[in-house]
């Protein structure tokens, strides 16, 4: 990514958050990709399933810029959603497979992509924790 | 036979799991990325531009995968993924450089595979 390197050693886009970034960075791309082809191709088949496609596009996005810039409150703000879209959409299409005719990266929690996306949030958490401890100074947020 | 070369599909797959692996192997060993990671990463885009072009032959001689769209889409991301990866790695000061380009490497060969499939199934 042509992202300028300003982020300082310790911040959300060093080290092992380097690695996050990059998967995140994957996602975002996948799912835009996805939920366009989507949006565009076959909107009127299964609408509230694509805008939740839509929806989780944008949530990778922003937790990707969030944690590519050290900007760590939006991060996990993005990253608890993403957790919680996850567990929902994950239960919704195993229950309901009439309302997600067609795969999203959510669908049941992420089984198309090797279940990354459910992986993924939790480490975004521990990661943004882990960062919470080790530099006191701006922590995570209140109670996580 | 299509607009996936054979041996253009398996020497990517063969030279995405080398830079994977020495990326790995730099983070194990607490090491920055080298000259060796570069190469690799550099002959994995080779690969994937000549089979870029093969396939936009096929494309020109008036070959369909059944989507087209999503086709194009994985062909230039796995295109540019590699790129990424290693202009993103190489920013990175610690050994974790290493696990940025195995990353980028990983998805690249799932995303050859995946046109693959998108190009042979019947409507994946």
């Amino acid at each position: 990514m042509p992202e300028p390197a300003a982020t300082a050693p310790g911040g959300t886009a060093a080290g092992p958050g380097r690695v996050l970034v990059a998967v995140y960075a994957v996602f975002a791309l996948a799912a835009g990709a996805r939920a366009a082809v989507q949006l565009a191709t076959r909107f009127d088949e299964a609408p509230v399933a694509y805008l939740l496609s839509a929806l989780a596009a944008a949530v990778y996005v922003v937790a990707t810029v969030a944690l590519a810039r050290g900007g760590r409150r939006v991060a996990l703000v993005a990253i608890v959603v993403e957790l919680v879209g996850v567990l929902v959409v994950g239960v919704l299409s195993l229950v309901d497979r009439a309302a997600f005719p067609d795969e999203t990266v959510w669908s049941a929690f992420g089984r198309g992509y090797g279940f990354v996306p459910l992986v993924l949030p939790v480490l975004g958490l521990l990661w943004l924790r882990h960062l919470g401890r080790t530099a006191p100074g701006t922590p995570a947020g209140p109670g996580r | 036979m299509g607009a996936m070369n054979d041996t253009l599909v398996w020497s990517a797959t063969a030279v995405a799991v080398v830079v994977a692996l020495a990326g790995l192997a730099s983070t194990l060993a607490r090491r920055r990325i080298g000259l060796v990671h570069l190469a690799a990463a550099a002959v994995l885009e080779v690969l994937l531009l000549v089979q870029a072009v093969v396939a936009g032959a096929a494309l020109a001689g008036g070959e369909r995968p059944p989507e087209t769209a999503t086709f194009l889409g994985y062909l230039g991301g796995a295109v540019l993924l590699p790129v990424a990866g290693v202009l993103w790695s190489r920013t990175e000061p610690s050994r974790w450089a290493g696990t940025v380009l195995a990353v980028a490497a990983l998805v690249t060969l799932v995303m050859v595979w995946r046109l693959v499939q998108l190009w042979e199934a019947p409507g994946a």
